[in-house]
């Protein structure tokens, strides 16, 4: 058992944590065990509610007929939070990740890029998540739009099957992985992604250019940063010569790292505009359930055949 | 020793001198290309103007310049050896399958340069996934080169005929496969449509053949001992013959597919915008000129009109085989320098995020050191083995 396994919470039924098993719970609420369940108290004191509630997700103590319906007073941040612990108690195999882009709310900071850079300590000239900033219409009926694009992690990944040594996969929950130490960099993944949603590691450095001063700047002290081990897919990979995932393909895991600790993913909580959103489309209670029934929802390059689980609200 | 001094002293003093000529141009490139070739080992693929957006380049698209002119003259050969019973043309058949085995060692080394990880190449046979086309490709090649060294040590010691001419019979299935691989490689690629489709294999076929064609004819204007006898004007002229339909089949069958996809846009703009690349791009010199002037028309010429002269006939040969390249290079990069999603290249700055590719001086460098290692080897063959010797002739 990995470490991240051990740190998952036990599984549960999803049944346990429904809408209505929540409703019920609303009903009757008593006890400190229940100082959640009522909408004033999240009102009055948020904070012990929440952590009241995470705890009683996270030891799968939830009482038959409580339900996640108050969650949606919550600030999405922590709605999502919270219904990403409770698809934590169910099997790798029974969630659905997928994430959600406003494009209405999305003003362009690019601040999920720079949280996703910071996140996985990313070279120069590897990004996992640009925005790309269109302007469209005819003057003086002009508009602009940001559209964030990470992995698309499609359900049918044309980038996987290109692979000639299985380095890349979709795991048990739909996200497509790369294992670094297998891949022989041919880079046939990169041309086969319609959405240009892989980069190649070319080893670069953000420091290997500045000059030496006493020991203060330059590549050897540069190891605050630069050579700190990144957590990409539950491993640590310290920037060290060429090994990998220099000469590697590189891709966006919906950090999956930190999903797997119940957190959520860099450019969800960096997003000041909430633009970006995120969870498990299998739970019919969660946020983002909700939106990709919406009406004015859509996928990019659907044609392909590719189903993303990216969808952008429009 | 002594018998190849004595078939050396034999060969007509121009031979003599060209043989020298190719290993000492190549040992001068391959000490130019070293200047790039340590770059390359020492920093990886940072040097390259390649990039993630255009992933492959200038080496991808030699590579399979290559693998076209060494599967395609091996197969022809074979082809008009074993199947049309041409026992003229088998009389240059250690020469053949020399040349063959030293191009297949350049399109091997270029590609391996090319890789992020070379020194995990075995990974493709030890996890391998056979839904890959690079994985066939890989299979394949390293079976069609333990092939052609058995085929080239049993010609080169004259032994054997029998199973030689198995071996070159079963080069027959392995080259076809292999060269419709390599279209697939490109061709399987949804993500880019104007690879995406399965004319490409067979226009890799065809191409193979016609490039193919044209490396047999130069090697026997150059190498064949005696040039006034009805052999060489019957071969020469058969060999013209045959690369010069190729030629014209092949272009002629890529002109109703461009009509296709530019009319109207095809249906498509991705790929119709990726053709017009091609066709009017930065580049547009390197198809027009490059490829369809000195590559098609002019060689074509030559070989239906001027194929008694066997200067021109050289120029012709030599000008096909050499400008074949630019038909893979425009094969491989313009489709990859077609956005997939607009703006995405000026969402995020760098260097490598960009779509504006042109091969840089590394990138050159390695090609004239693989290429220079390609000719001190053939030159060095050319001299010390008995690939030229008037026994295997006869």
């Amino acid at each position: 058992m990995t470490e991240q396994e051990k740190l998952r919470p036990e599984p549960t039924t999803t049944s346990e944590v429904s809408r209505r098993n929540f409703l019920g719970a609303l009903a009757t609420a008593g006890g400190a065990a229940l100082a959640v369940a009522a909408l004033d108290q999240f009102a009055a004191d948020p904070q012990a509610a929440l952590a009241a509630y995470e705890e009683q997700i996270v030891r799968g103590t939830l009482n038959q007929g409580q339900s996640s319906a108050d969650l949606r007073a919550l600030d999405v941040l922590e709605r999502m939070r919270l219904e990403l612990l409770r698809a934590l108690q169910k099997q790798p195999s029974e969630r659905r990740w997928v994430m959600v882009i406003d494009l209405r709310k999305c003003i362009g900071c690019h601040a999920c890029t720079i949280g996703c850079v910071a996140e996985n300590k990313l070279p120069p000239g590897v990004v996992y998540r640009p925005v790309i900033e269109e302007e469209y219409g005819t003057y003086p009926n002009v508009a602009r739009r940001f559209i964030p694009r990470p992995c698309m992690q499609c359900e049918n990944p044309p980038c996987v099957p290109v692979c000639p040594v299985r380095a890349t996969f979709t795991n048990a929950e739909g996200i497509v992985e790369m294992d670094y130490e297998r891949c022989i960099g041919c880079r046939y993944c990169l041309t086969a992604c319609p959405y240009s949603a892989r980069v190649s590691d070319f080893g670069f450095t953000y420091t290997e250019e500045i000059p030496v001063i006493q020991g203060l700047v330059g590549t050897a002290a540069a190891d605050d940063y630069e050579r700190a081990p990144n957590f990409e897919y539950g491993k640590q990979y310290a920037r060290e010569g060429r090994n990998s995932p220099v000469g590697n393909a590189r891709k966006c895991h919906f950090c999956q790292h930190r999903i797997l600790e119940g957190v959520l993913p860099a450019c969800v909580t960096t997003c000041i505009g909430r633009a970006t959103l995120f969870g498990d489309a299998n739970d019919p209670e969660s946020l983002v359930a909700e939106l990709i029934a919406s009406p004015n929802v859509l996928r990019l390059r659907e044609e392909l055949g590719t189903e993303p689980r990216v969808y952008y609200l429009k | 020793m002594a018998q190849i001094v004595s078939t050396a002293e034999k060969r007509p003093r121009f031979t003599l001198r060209l043989t020298d000529l190719i290993w000492i141009v190549g040992a001068i490139a391959l000490l130019i290309g070293a200047v790039g070739m340590l770059d390359r080992l020492r920093f990886g693929l940072a040097p390259a103007a390649i990039g993630s957006y255009v992933p492959w380049g200038l080496w991808v698209g030699f590579y399979d310049y290559l693998v076209w002119l060494e599967v395609g003259s091996l197969m022809l050969f074979s082809g008009m050896v074993y199947l049309a019973d041409n026992y003229t043309l088998a009389k240059i058949k250690p020469l053949v399958l020399f040349t063959g085995f030293v191009v297949l060692l350049m399109a091997l080394i270029l590609v391996a340069m090319d890789l992020g990880h070379f020194e995990r190449f075995w990974h493709v046979y030890l996890y391998a996934d056979f839904g890959s086309m690079i994985t066939w490709m890989v299979w394949l090649h390293t079976a069609y080169l333990l092939l052609l060294a058995v085929e080239l040590l049993l010609a080169l010691r004259g032994t054997a005929k029998g199973l030689l001419k198995v071996l070159g019979l079963l080069s027959l299935p392995l080259g076809l496969m292999l060269i419709l691989v390599s279209g697939s490689i490109f061709g399987v690629v949804a993500a880019r449509p104007l690879w995406n489709t399965s004319n490409l294999p067979l226009m890799f076929f065809i191409s193979a053949l016609a490039a193919g064609a044209s490396l047999l004819l130069l090697l026997v204007v150059v190498f064949w001992t005696d040039k006034t006898s009805d052999d060489y004007t019957r071969l020469t002229q058969r060999l013209a013959q045959i690369a010069g339909w190729l030629m014209l089949g092949g272009t002629f069958v890529a002109g109703v597919l461009a009509f296709t996809i530019l009319y109207q846009g095809g249906g498509n703009p991705q790929r119709a915008a990726a053709l017009q690349l091609i066709l009017t791009g930065p580049f547009w010199w390197s198809f027009w000129i490059m490829h369809i002037l000195l590559g098609v028309i002019v060689p074509v010429v030559i070989y239906f009109l001027f194929y008694k002269s066997r200067w021109l006939l050289m120029i012709g040969a030599a000008l096909s085989v050499v400008t074949f390249v630019a038909v893979t290079l425009n094969i491989v990069i313009p489709v990859l320098a077609t956005p997939e999603l607009e703006g995405l290249a000026e969402a995020y700055h760098h260097q490598k995020l960009n779509l504006n590719y042109v091969p840089n001086a590394n990138e050159w460098l390695v090609v004239i050191f693989v290429f220079g290692f390609g000719a001190l080897l053939y030159g060095l063959g050319l001299r010390f083995l008995p690939v030229l010797s008037k026994r295997t002739q006869e």
